[in-house]
């Protein structure tokens, strides 16, 4: 633990030895293209396959009606609503589903797609959220009995009545509707699948670009249980992920129509989505519209939040989200203040937009949460009259104070927030840039600086509040120890790239003392590996992490009996040492881990099992929460309305840290993931329901280019309740950024009134709002 | 995905003449881009294609085009075509809206173009719509000229090739 061990995957990986869905080929698989709907809004009036079915090489077009004889054209979504996996009447957003075409090349079955014929009847899309709720909206859902409107559902947290007196008596109050947009996950690899059903056996193998392979598995025998593919019947193997970020969390229609056709022909099928179809049709995140309130006293001090949020989930609620918790984990929104007093709630509607939201690489509407306090926070500071960072170390919660207990329900496990701001300040000479901003504003140039001070809060989670689909949030780890010393060790999560395969054999490593490079880690295998939840929501190093830990422990025990055993002393006389038990006062007699191992399988004690295996489920007793300090400076052009971020300082407290190396990647990626959203990325609908950035050209995903040089670094405090004290780091960059990106940009436009500007925060965007308020 | 285009320009013919080509279906939808007229419905309605072009993009519309209006005594006319793609790829609307006014012995023409594309134009195509529009427009109105000037008008659809070269540039290809 703590050394920057390469990672061990990265041997395949930069030699192009990566193993990924599409790399699959199996004898007579067929290839499948799905036909999508141009409008956001229409009825079928008919489906003409004829000319598709003698293009050469297309053996079959499915569509809705097909899939309806077998009672397979809806399945439910994780959230318990319901979506179509092919439509027989209406479609509900542009780029649906319409009709699969099977044939025995991918090319065959492009070009048999472009010859179906689907005839439409457009009808008047509900595209903004609002307006869907209004009571002459068409009602998007009838085929939800007794659906009267297009309101999904009602969440509130918080002492409402309390807040309001705190509001109604309060010296400061401000107010600021913000809209945190729809965004994309546009990991490099699309989604796709292979799905092999063996009629004989009555089995199916679908290897598929998942995050979950075990909760899919049992979803698949959930949705296809009734004829007749029960879960020993499902192997899912999830290989080599491209990226994941939470849009390879749900099911999508391609993967249950690729199942469906392998169920009926008995050949497997590969369904691949090209770029386009998986930015347009894929789960998108965000999606919030949010009025976020702060009151507090004239110097500053924070006495109570109000948070009011409309979400937009299009045609069906495909959130990725703990089941008891339809926002997410978004009333972490209290944010690393110490206040008693605050009340959210939200609302979700139906849209003809594609469904959703996916948490990504964000803790289930924490990034949302992150936004709304982050901005309002500055702009209470800006209404006293205080300094931000000033403002802030005001009102943390202090060092001591935890376990904290939030007013909207959590206990926070630790942190130390002043001493993470004081370093990202000393890191960046906060005064010095202060003092240069003061001079720069005199000559009339635009510099701003911009903090962010989040809590993440993530590794879903305890079993008394979390599930999925009524299966509880554990994660698992196995490991099985070869006579030789040299083990493999299996997991119920699955990496996307984050380097488990390295981490994982760390932690074990730190508990058992075999060296990392003997630990093979594999995941993914739903046969082969114990059942788990998946890879999202930072969770892995949380749960899977600490049950690696946990099962080592296990082994550690039974190796101490051994010892005694072979030592010939009891096992309160032996000492232990990574990789080693000696005797107290001699430890000249020892033996070492390797030697263990070998009499566990050679030698055991009479009684004992023999062999050196253990499991664990870790159900963890808490969530943990990671944090950050992250200031940014930018120059703003003011007759452009250019955007350079000159500086960007990240100080995570993720805990002990099991590979700095990777955690420092983590945090790079991660960052480059929330300028994305701050200044680029937005998924743009006309009224009509077109996209209007459906493809790359369009979607400004920020490369190397766009990305500034990022400086980290970190303050640790230890998790409590964490076996190995590790809180978990991938999203908080994703989280923190966004918002020290807009508030430095917004402080840069302060001078002349400009308060507020909602993400993405583009060149047309500063320049519109410079010249509004007639600063050009 | 809309876009709305006004166009004036001045043309040195009667407004009797430059009216009977504004009005007449055969002979504005001659002057179009693309556009066809394939079969008369009625008085006021007919059938017709029109092809558009968004560099790679192309797709080819089958609709109907209704003559909301021919007011001959203030010189106004609107017409509407409604139209979706013969592949089930999407649909385009187009709003025109004619005003002519004598000016300088000749007759001014004030036009303006409300396009409307929903589907895969929509989509690939909109950041080039505007510019497209107006090379559709500006063709137009060559066309018209043209047509009133006694030329043979080729509204083959050359606009698409520019922009194709646009993107050609691009992409590098």
């Amino acid at each position: 633990m703590g050394h920057s061990m390469k990672r061990k995957e990265d041997a395949r990986f930069i030699q192009g030895k990566g193993h990924y869905v599409d790399d699959i080929k199996l004898p007579g698989m067929l290839y499948m293209d799905i036909v999508r709907s141009p409008y956001a809004y229409a009825k079928i009036k008919n489906i003409d396959t004829e000319a598709a079915l003698k293009v050469p090489g297309v053996v079959a077009v499915v569509t809705g009606r097909d899939l309806e004889k077998y009672n397979l054209h809806w399945m439910p979504t994780l959230m318990s609503d319901t979506q179509m996996v092919l439509p027989t009447d209406t479609v509900m957003y542009q780029a649906q589903e319409v009709a699969a075409v099977i044939a025995t090349s991918r090319y065959a079955a492009r070009d048999g797609r472009e010859a179906v014929l689907v005839e439409y009847e457009p009808m008047k899309p509900v595209m903004d959220p609002y307006k869907s709720l209004l009571p002459n909206a068409p009602v998007l859902r009838p085929d939800k009995p007794g659906k009267t409107d297009n309101h999904i559902w009602h969440w509130e947290v918080g002492d409402k009545e309390k807040t309001e007196a705190v509001f109604a008596k309060a010296e400061v109050v401000v107010k600021q509707d913000m809209y945190i947009p729809r965004i994309h996950v546009a990991s490099i690899e699309t989604c796709g699948c292979v799905a092999d059903y063996d009629k004989v056996n009555n089995h199916l193998t679908m290897y598929m670009t998942t995050q979950a392979p075990h909760a899919i598995r049992t979803v698949i025998a959930l949705v296809a249980g009734h004829v007749g593919l029960t879960e020993e019947k499902i192997r899912v193997i999830s290989p080599d992920l491209g990226g994941g970020f939470g849009g390879k969390v749900p099911v999508y229609p391609g993967y249950v129509i690729a199942i469906a056709v392998s169920f009926l022909v008995g050949a497997p099928v590969k369904w691949i989505e090209d770029r386009s179809e998986n930015l347009q049709a894929d789960s998108f995140a965000r999606d919030y519209h949010i009025t976020a309130e702060m009151a507090g006293t004239k110097d500053g001090k924070i006495l109570a939040t109000r948070f009011k949020v409309l979400a937009d989930h299009g045609y069906t609620d495909a959130s990725a989200n703990p089941s008891k918790f339809p926002t997410g984990l978004f009333s972490i929104g209290t944010g690393s203040y110490d206040y008693g007093t605050a009340y959210m709630e939200a609302d979700a509607v139906y849209t003809n937009k594609p469904p959703g939201g996916v948490a990504y690489r964000c803790s289930f509407r924490v990034t949302e949460a992150v936004h709304a306090i982050e901005r309002i926070t500055d702009r209470f500071a800006l209404e006293v009259g205080k300094d931000p960072a000033e403002l802030r170390m005001q009102n943390f919660i202090k060092k001591e104070d935890f376990p904290w207990k939030s007013p909207t329900g959590w206990t926070y496990d630790s942190g130390d927030y002043h001493a993470g701001l004081k370093k990202a300040m000393d890191a960046i000479d906060y005064a010095g840039l202060r003092k240069e901003q003061a001079e720069k504003r005199a000559k009339g140039e635009l510099m701003g600086i911009g903090i962010s001070t989040f809590t993440e809060i993530v590794g879903a989670g305890p079993s008394k509040d979390f599930d999925i689909l009524g299966i509880k949030m554990f994660d698992s780890a196995e490991i099985r120890v070869h006579p030789t010393g040299k083990a493999i060790a299996r997991f119920g999560t699955k990496s996307q790239g984050q380097g488990h395969e390295t981490t994982y054999a760390q932690i074990i490593a730190e508990e058992l003392g075999i060296p990392a490079e003997h630990i093979q880690v594999e995941e993914g295998d739903t046969d082969t590996a114990p059942y788990g939840l998946g890879t999202y929501a930072s969770r892995s190093t949380p749960t899977a992490g600490a049950a690696a830990a946990m099962a080592a422990r296990k082994l550690r025990d039974k190796a101490r009996k051994i010892a005694a055993y072979l030592l010939e002393v009891s096992e309160a006389d032996l000492e232990w040492e990574p990789g080693k038990f000696f005797v107290k006062g001699a430890p000249e007699k020892v033996k070492t881990i390797q030697e263990i191992v070998f009499a566990a399988y050679t030698n055991h004690p009479q009684g004992m099992e023999a062999g050196f295996e253990a499991t664990h489920y870790y159900d963890p007793p808490n969530l943990t929460f990671p944090s950050g300090a992250y200031i940014c400076v930018v120059d703003v052009d003011k007759e452009t309305g250019g955007i350079n971020v000159r500086r960007f300082v990240a100080i995570d407290d993720c805990g002990h840290i099991i590979n700095p190396m990777i955690v420092q990647g983590q945090v790079h990626g991660g960052l480059t993931q929330g300028i994305a959203p701050a200044m680029y990325e937005e998924l743009i609908y006309d009224e009509a329901g077109n996209i209007l950035n459906g493809t790359l050209m369009d979607y400004l995903v920020p490369t190397a280019v766009e990305s500034p040089s990022w400086e980290t670094g970190h303050v640790v405090t230890p998790s409590p309740h964490h076996p190995i004290g590790a809180k978990g780091v991938g999203e908080s960059p994703t989280v923190g950024a966004p918002p020290a990106i807009a508030n430095a940009i917004v402080d840069a436009l302060s001078p002349y009134g400009i308060t507020h500007l909602d993400i993405p925060i583009t060149p047309f965007k500063v320049w519109k709002a410079l010249k509004e308020k007639g600063a050009i | 995905m809309t876009t709305t285009i006004t166009k004036t320009f001045q043309v040195d013919f009667p407004i009797e003449a430059v009216w009977d080509n504004l009005t007449n279906p055969d002979k504005v939808v001659n002057c179009v881009p693309g556009a066809s007229l394939t079969e008369k419905v009625d008085a006021d309605n007919f059938k017709g294609e029109v092809e558009l072009k968004f560099g790679p993009v192309k797709a080819k519309y089958a609709g109907l085009i209704t003559f909301l209006e021919r007011d001959a005594a203030a010189r106004k006319m609107v017409m509407k075509g409604v139209g979706t793609d013969s592949k089930g790829k999407g649909g385009a609307d187009m709003e025109m809206n004619g005003h002519l006014v004598e000016k300088d012995g000749g007759t001014e023409v004030s036009v303006s173009m409300e396009v409307s594309v929903t589907g895969m134009l929509a989509q690939f195509g909109s950041r080039l719509i505007n510019d497209v529009t107006n090379q559709v427009f500006d063709q137009f109105v060559n066309n018209f000229k043209g047509q009133l000037a006694g030329q043979t008008v080729d509204n083959d659809l050359s606009a698409g090739s520019i922009v194709g070269g646009m993107l050609k540039g691009i992409f590098g290809k």
